[in-house]
């Protein structure tokens, strides 16, 4: 009796020692699983970009030479090349451009081709007809596009050789790349915008040309082989990405992001440097907004204001946060770029009039009777200064009709033109600034106010007993000791203001510039994702540089947040070792 | 109180920051609820005369100021005269505007908006005869109040009569009970016709106040008032319908008019499977990391990621959606399950479930670290007593941790969905779409459609805001759509602020 009920206390002893062991594993596999699954996002980004970054490579198949299929044979002139509106003949070091007309071919131009002593030996277009490689005889390739409204086609850079010996031939291969072979039957894999990918020895014998599945057969007819050419993202590369490039049509390098490309023979533009432009730009002009406004919200809040006031007030600004992105972007969009556009002096004189106006408040109270002063405290300024702000506005916004007409003669967008050379979007930096300002602000001001009230309180009291005022305190003893959080607020907030994607969407009008003016357009990064990774090609050039902005974004932002958490872990221990709050 | 006099002028820059953010947030506010509310207003129709002569019926919008003068904009309906809804009038040459109670605005299926007079009534196309105004748009009132029970009469008989036949139909086998459903369906779509005939009977004759006429069949009316003839209950009864029909109407005529109701609803279910898929998991890992893990360097490192992964642009989250749901699993499972449909995706494209399960981990680390807040707040003792008195680490858990770190959960839960709900740019890359005609979940197996595109109250201000034809008639909806966002978003914020202030007041308590 007593036996049995101690195996069954001990078994169900067994059973809930069991149990407890089974929830353990479970929530510790379903924890780990958690975990690891968010931070395969940036490992997941890497892998999918990487293929961007494989080297090109063309590799020999081998096979029986009575497995050669029926071949298209490649073009035997290697010294005349014809485009979509020109055709080019070599002559000596010199290029013959004839025009394409109605009435037939028309001689437009002659170029010196390469230098003095050398003279072309192979020509051929790449694909698209607006752009065409010249080899010499000293084992040069370069390429030469055609410019609008000019006669003769523009050199591009020289590209990297492989070797001194003459240029036999050159085969055009699809996505605008060709295989240069020399002499010593050396190949070239050439990418128009990349420059020479690979280079190494060919097989014996020549190009024999094209099967039908598009492979190109090398070899003499009795032993042919298949050349395997894997070079899908040949064009990319770290440089191409962020240095200007010399795309057909043009005469000079540029930094062209322009994939939508409506005719398929334009060559796409993959250049980053615009987007990453747009997407900086957009935060400065944000944070040029946001920072001023939460740091002196923060200050206030912590040193100046009632603690029943802030205990309202904090969560108010704090609630901000919330304001989904797309209706800040719909108001800035729609309601406050075209308002704008009508009242820019008023919008201007506003910049101007709102801080002055904050001062001259201030001047205005020292000039109050003590009993008035006793009734608008300081503490309370955040609220009645509201009113005087809504005043000072609307007067400037009254007032700015006249000073435009007599200061900006009636217009100040012309006059701007005229003047200055600004151009004036409708949806430009400024007005994404202001609304992404917005936005990021109640970041900013959340950490901020957090790491300057979380300040010990007897430092500031310190200083107040040796006489200075609460400015002086908060200036020389509260902010320095602050500072790492501060800063770490900022982090923060330009991280937000560099990933946050609606608001730019809505309120610029995408157009990848790079200007500094905030009168012009922009295009970000994450705007540029929304955009155009829907309609992008799985797997393709396109798709993976969207992806490789997607990974910018991430390693930026995380990097940015990792910095922020370090200085803020290392502010909280500073606060304990002064005997702060934890 | 100490007289802060010579604290010099930074003070007041500060104040008056603070100042200018409650200003701006409070426009902000305004200008959303003043023109998202305004626009169910019956506002009055104004009868314009112009100095040329020429008149029209409008009703009069914002003003601008141009070097030429004061132009107005006017809401004058009548496209399909006019071409265009809206007209820009000169103020200094307008020469009389008056307010006759007999103008009408009707709301229509197509066409959008009439505004002018009504002339007659037709039966069967013969004009009934009527002596004064009053009694024709009492009879006219009527006629609608008829063909409503009509409508009503049709659409019962199309729930309850055709569609479940149809349904057996689809499962029946045997000859004799296919004949007798298809021989019951014929007669309940005669009966439907019949019902369709005598809606078409009545038709109302219009004039325009510039004499164009117009004879339009009243089924097509959605919606007919005489502003200037309404007292203030009736306006404000008029307006109660007009957001009432706002909020259970599906958009209409290119989304530019219309309700939102496939927007909310897509809004919610999405933020409802995320909620389910989030709050398992969030709350396991939170639990994990805090009561379970080796207290390291390395678990000091994943929470710092975990915490830096909150800051992570959102897009960021949909292209990871992108390339590892939508097209990863959802490819394989097409290649799986579904390749008979290939290549039309069906779960390899954008979709609900997708589009939740993105969201999901997006708001992952919101609710880790909130949980990981409320379990880091219960003091070590509880913990230890628990232990003390023999439990296990399971008992401890389920009996004392989890339960003291319930409203921080909770607390954590509604800031995931408040920032889902306003998440709008990832769903773009995995699933929105700008008009579904159905919605997610039906009457047909299996009820709930993961693979299914949806609309989103976000994304249909970014769509009606940016690629509907006509601005001006879409700006109104798109203010009321945001309205109605930022108010569900800041009312989840706030429970979420009550929630933690609760918490805060009830763990404070604690003795340490």
């Amino acid at each position: 009796m007593t036996d049995s009920a101690t195996t069954s206390r001990r078994f169900r002893q067994r059973l809930r020692l069991f149990r407890d062991r089974l929830a353990t594993g479970v929530i510790s596999a379903c924890g780990i699983g958690v975990i690891g699954a968010v931070l395969a996002i940036g490992v997941f980004l890497a892998v999918e970009v990487a293929p961007l970054f494989v080297a090109p490579e063309v590799r020999e198949q081998p096979t029986s030479s009575d497995a050669l299929p029926p071949l298209a044979s490649l073009p035997t002139d290697t010294l005349s090349a014809a485009g979509e509106q020109q055709q080019w003949q070599a002559d000596g070091r010199e290029l013959v451009v004839f025009q394409r007309t109605a009435s037939g071919l028309q001689l437009s131009g002659r170029v010196e081709a390469v230098p003095p002593s050398r003279r072309v030996t192979a020509l051929v277009a790449l694909e698209g007809g607006r752009a065409l490689l010249v080899g010499d005889d000293g084992g040069g390739v370069q390429r030469w596009v055609t410019v609008a409204d000019q006669a003769v086609p523009a050199p591009t850079g020289h590209y990297q050789t492989i070797g001194e010996l003459p240029i036999r031939q050159l085969i055009a291969l699809p996505g605008r790349q060709a295989l240069a072979v020399n002499e010593a039957n050396r190949l070239g894999l050439y990418q128009a915008i990349g420059g020479l990918r690979w280079q190494g020895q060919a097989p014996a014998g020549e190009a024999l040309g094209w099967d039908d599945q598009g492979h190109l057969w090398w070899g003499t007819p009795d032993a042919a082989s298949r050349l395997e050419i894997d070079a899908e993202h040949a064009e990319v590369s770290w440089r191409s990405l962020w240095l200007p490039q010399h795309y057909e049509g043009h005469a000079v390098p540029q930094q062209r992001w322009q994939t939508s490309v409506s005719d398929s023979q334009d060559e796409p533009r993959y250049g980053l440097a615009p987007l990453a432009w747009g997407t900086l730009k957009a935060a400065a002009y944000a944070l040029l907004v946001a920072i001023p406004l939460a740091l002196g919200a923060a200050v206030h809040t912590a040193c100046f204001m009632s603690a029943g006031l802030r205990a309202r007030i904090k969560p108010t600004l704090e609630l901000m946060e919330a304001l989904p992105g797309v209706v800040l972007g719909f108001i800035a969009g729609l309601v406050l770029a075209p308002w704008v556009e009508r009242h820019l002096p008023g919008v201007l004189a506003l910049l101007l009039v709102l801080p002055l106006g904050m001062l001259a408040g201030g001047s205005l109270w020292t000039r109050l009777s003590p009993r008035l002063r006793q009734r608008l405290p300081l503490s309370w300024a955040g609220l009645w200064l509201i009113p005087w702000l809504a005043l000072l506005a609307a007067l400037a916004l009254w007032l700015s009709p006249s000073l435009e007409r007599w200061w900006f003669d009636g217009d100040m967008r012309t006059w701007l033109e005229i003047q200055l050379g600004l151009d004036y979007a409708s949806r430009n930096a400024m007005i994404v600034g202001l609304a992404m300002g917005l936005a990021v602000m109640p970041t900013i001001y959340a950490l901020a106010e957090d790491a300057l009230s979380g300040v010990p309180k007897s430092l500031a009291e310190g200083a107040a007993a040796m006489g200075a005022t609460r400015w002086q305190a908060l200036w020389k003893v509260v902010l320095p000791a602050a500072s790492p959080g501060v800063f770490a607020a900022l982090m923060i907030g330009a991280g937000r203001a560099v990933g946050e994607t609606m608001i730019v969407l809505m309120a610029t009008g995408n157009t990848a510039v790079m200007t500094a003016s905030p009168f012009d357009g922009l295009r970000s990064l994450s705007a540029n994702i929304a955009i155009e990774l829907p309609e992008a090609a799985l797997g393709g050039t396109h798709y993976r540089l969207l992806f490789l902005s997607a990974l910018l974004l991430f390693v930026f932002t995380f990097s940015v947040n990792t910095l922020a958490e370090v200085v803020r872990g290392r502010l909280r221990r500073r606060y304990q070792r002064l005997g702060g709050p934890t | 109180m100490r007289l802060s006099r010579g604290e010099g002028p930074w003070p007041w820059l500060a104040a008056g920051s603070v100042a200018l953010s409650l200003l701006l947030l409070a426009a902000l506010l305004t200008l959303l609820a003043g023109r998202g509310l305004a626009h169910f207003w019956p506002a009055e129709v104004v009868q314009v005369e112009l100095d040329d002569g020429s008149r029209f019926a409008a009703r009069p919008g914002r003003e601008e100021r141009s070097a030429e003068g004061v132009e107005r904009l006017y809401h004058t309906g009548n496209r399909e005269w006019l071409g265009t809804p809206w007209r820009w009038v000169e103020v200094a040459r307008i020469v009389e505007q008056q307010r006759p109670a007999e103008l009408v605005v009707i709301e229509r299926r197509r066409w959008g908006d009439f505004i002018g007079r009504v002339a007659g009534l037709e039966e069967d196309g013969e004009a009934l005869v009527l002596e004064d105004d009053a009694a024709q748009w009492a009879a006219l009132n009527a006629r609608l109040a008829r063909l409503e029970a009509l409508r009503a009469a049709r659409d019962a008989l199309r729930q309850d009569e055709v569609m479940p036949r149809v349904r057996e139909l689809g499962a029946a086998r045997d000859a004799a009970s296919r004949a007798r459903l298809e021989g019951e369906l014929a007669t309940a779509n005669a009966e439907i016709l019949a019902l369709q005939a005598q809606m078409a009977r009545d038709r109302v004759l219009l004039e325009s106040v510039d004499g164009e006429r117009l004879a339009l069949p009243l089924e097509d009316i959605l919606a007919i008032q005489r502003p200037n003839d309404m007292r203030l209950p009736a306006k404000l009864g008029a307006w109660g319908t007009g957001v009432w029909r706002f909020l259970s109407e599906g958009p209409r005529a290119a989304n530019t008019a219309g309700g939102v109701w496939p927007a909310i609803f897509g809004t919610v279910l999405l933020v409802l499977l995320m909620s389910a898929l989030v709050a398992p998991f969030g709350v396991l890992a939170a639990i994990y990391l805090n009561e379970i893990a080796h207290q390291g360097r390395l678990t000091r490192l994943v929470r710092i990621s975990v915490r830096n992964l909150a800051g992570v642009p959102s897009i960021v989250y949909g292209v990871f959606g992108l390339g590892v749901f939508v097209y990863g699993i959802g490819g394989s499972l097409d290649e799986w399950f579904f390749s008979d449909q290939l290549p039309s995706p069906t779960f390899g494209t954008g979709g609900l479930l997708w589009a939740s399960l993105t969201l999901a981990l997006l708001t992952l680390p919101v609710v880790i670290v909130a949980t990981e807040e409320g379990l880091a707040r219960i003091p070590d003792h509880q913990r230890e007593g628990a232990l003390a008195l023999g439990a296990t680490r399971l008992e401890t858990l389920r009996r004392v941790v989890v339960p003291m770190a319930l409203p921080a959960m909770l607390t954590g839960m509604i800031l995931a969905v408040a920032r889902a709900a306003g998440e709008v740019a990832p769903l773009m890359l995995v699933g929105v779409a700008k008009l579904a005609p159905q919605v997610p979940l039906d009457a047909e197996f299996p009820f709930l459609h993961l693979e299914r595109k949806f609309m989103h109250l976000g994304y249909h201000i970014f769509d009606v805001g940016f690629h509907s034809g006509d601005v001006e008639a879409a700006l109104p909806l798109v203010y009321a759509t945001a309205l109605l966002l930022v108010l569900v978003i800041l009312l989840l914020n706030l429970t979420a602020i009550l929630l933690r202030h609760h918490l805060k007041a009830r763990h404070g308590a604690l003795p340490r």
